[in-house]
């Protein structure tokens, strides 16, 4: 078991309302088979010793699929290895005397509550918009009912990869929410189940995605780069004609 | 109304601007078409000009339409590099792109900008050119001088980058990205920048240079 002594600059601000800055703590033997979680934990564990306030950041299964984890590490949104979340990158990937300045994924639309942990419910309300199927109650339909090719299969899947951290937002140079909007409506244009409402998803999820203030795409595809689950932008081109094609028809 | 909202819309405001993108691509085409009779002679270049300029009214509609293009393409891509900005500005203390090459991305305005500038020098020296004198030999008066040719080629470079981000953003933007053809699209991407590159730049290098003194 190796261990490797760190300094961690983090950003720390009490509350919506106050202004933020970086406090530097020192955290020596960090055991390299944890995870960055498990490092703050420690780290939080000695705050509280000594009477001072732990960091605060959002976190919950802990094994990179409930979206809830997530910090920009040294400018990288979930830290420098590819597709993994904050709670999936271990300690092993850093060294002695390593700076790690850590902050909140940040956008307009993302209010910070506290220290690293930041208000995505915008992306709550994307979804709400218009990301869902809506089903009748009834018998259930028999599940052979409905041929999907495993290719349409596939895709969706992809897509349904998503488990909307919001780091897309965290990294685009204009934090626009192309990528998670892309994925949500991806994963229901690409199914029959999705085709009633399509349309009117493509021209509501985008209206609210334009309320809650997110930037505009510039087709920077840092969002496509930092992703933990490697949500590629061709569902942005995607969406980019389902909207144009809603746009054209409805509404 | 849809319009308004569709043009209003983020995704609206990228439709306009890889429209316009796709409009001004096609109408370089067309000029660097025209301006490649350099390489032939004076005459044929000066043949083509008149031919050009005997049918005025086409001449106004294109101009006009052009004009229309380049203020919709102007006006949008500034409107959504203050917007972007509004949002970028004093975000993170460490900031690190993990995309590579990412600088032709970044710069777009500014090549943009860039490039505006250079238009509006180009319209003063030609399109305003004075009438009396033949446009073959303002060609070669103006961009026989050095700093006037280099000022060409470094605008050039400038609508290089451009649209080495710009035309396989603009597929993007149209929706076109699709795995059987991305390689083929990001060859392209090089190759059209590249190709106007060589034609403009190589009409400005050919008089800088000399080699067109007895064009
Ligand atoms: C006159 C000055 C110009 C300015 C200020 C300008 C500015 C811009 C800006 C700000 C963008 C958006 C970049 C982004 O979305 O990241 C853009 C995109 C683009 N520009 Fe220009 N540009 C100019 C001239 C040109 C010219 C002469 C051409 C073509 C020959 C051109 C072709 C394109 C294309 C194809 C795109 C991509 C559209 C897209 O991203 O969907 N631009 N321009
Ligand atoms: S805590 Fe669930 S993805 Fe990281």
């Amino acid at each position: 078991m190796s261990s490797i002594d760190l300094t961690l600059k983090i950003w720390r601000q009490p509350n919506s309302d106050s202004l933020g800055s970086l406090e530097t703590y020192t955290l020596n033997g960090v055991n390299t088979d944890m995870s960055f979680l498990e490092m703050l934990d420690v780290l939080n564990e000695n705050l509280t010793k000594e009477g001072k306030d732990p960091v605060a950041f959002d976190h919950d299964c802990r094994e990179g699929i409930c979206g809830m984890c997530g910090a920009v590490v040294n400018g990288v949104a979930h830290g420098p290895e590819k597709e993994v979340t904050l709670c999936q990158l271990h300690m092993r990937h850093f060294s002695t005397g390593d700076v790690l300045v850590i902050e909140p994924f940040r956008s307009r639309a993302y209010p910070i509550k506290k220290d690293l942990l930041v208000d995505r419910s915008a992306l709550d309300r994307i979804i709400q918009s218009g990301g869902y199927v809506s089903v009748n109650t009834g018998g259930t339909p028999d599940g052979n009912s409905l041929p999907i090719s495993s290719q349409q299969a596939e895709l969706a899947m992809d897509a349904a990869a998503c488990i909307g951290c919001g780091a897309c937002v965290a990294s685009c140079p204009n934090g626009a929410a192309m990528l998670f909007t892309s994925a949500k409506i991806s994963q229901l244009a690409l199914l029959p189940q999705g085709q009633v409402e399509r349309k009117q998803r493509a021209l509501a999820m985008v209206a609210q995605m334009d309320k809650e203030g997110f930037g505009n795409c510039t087709n920077a595809k840092e969002c496509e780069a930092v992703c933990p689950k490697g949500i590629s932008i061709r569902n942005i081109a995607r969406l980019n004609r389902e909207y144009v094609k809603a746009v054209l028809s409805e509404g | 109304m849809w319009f308004v909202r569709f043009i209003s819309s983020s995704i609206g405001k990228k439709i306009v601007m890889a429209t316009t993108g796709l409009l001004l691509v096609l109408f370089l085409f067309t000029h660097a078409a025209g301006n490649a009779t350099i390489f032939m002679s004076s005459e044929v270049f000066q043949d083509y000009a008149n031919e050009l300029h005997s049918h005025p009214l086409i001449v106004l509609v294109f101009s006009f339409s052009l004009l229309l293009i380049f203020l919709a393409h102007i006006v949008a891509g500034l409107y959504l590099f203050f917007e972007n900005r509004e949002e970028s500005k004093s975000r993170y203390v460490v900031t690190t792109r993990v995309v590579e090459n990412s600088f032709a991305s970044r710069t777009m305005p500014y090549t943009g900008l860039f490039i505006l500038l250079f238009l509006l020098v180009h319209i003063m020296g030609f399109t305003f050119s004075p009438e009396d004198v033949l446009i073959s030999v303002t060609v070669k008066e103006l961009l026989g001088n050095f700093f006037y040719s280099f000022f060409y080629i470094a605008a050039f470079i400038a609508l290089f980058i451009h649209l080495s981000h710009g035309f396989w953003s603009m597929l993007q933007t149209f929706g076109v990205n699709h795995p059987r053809y991305n390689v083929f699209i990001s060859r392209l991407t090089i190759l059209i920048p590249l190709f106007f590159l060589l034609i403009f730049g190589g009409v400005a290098l050919y008089f800088m240079t000399g080699l067109g003194a007895n064009y």
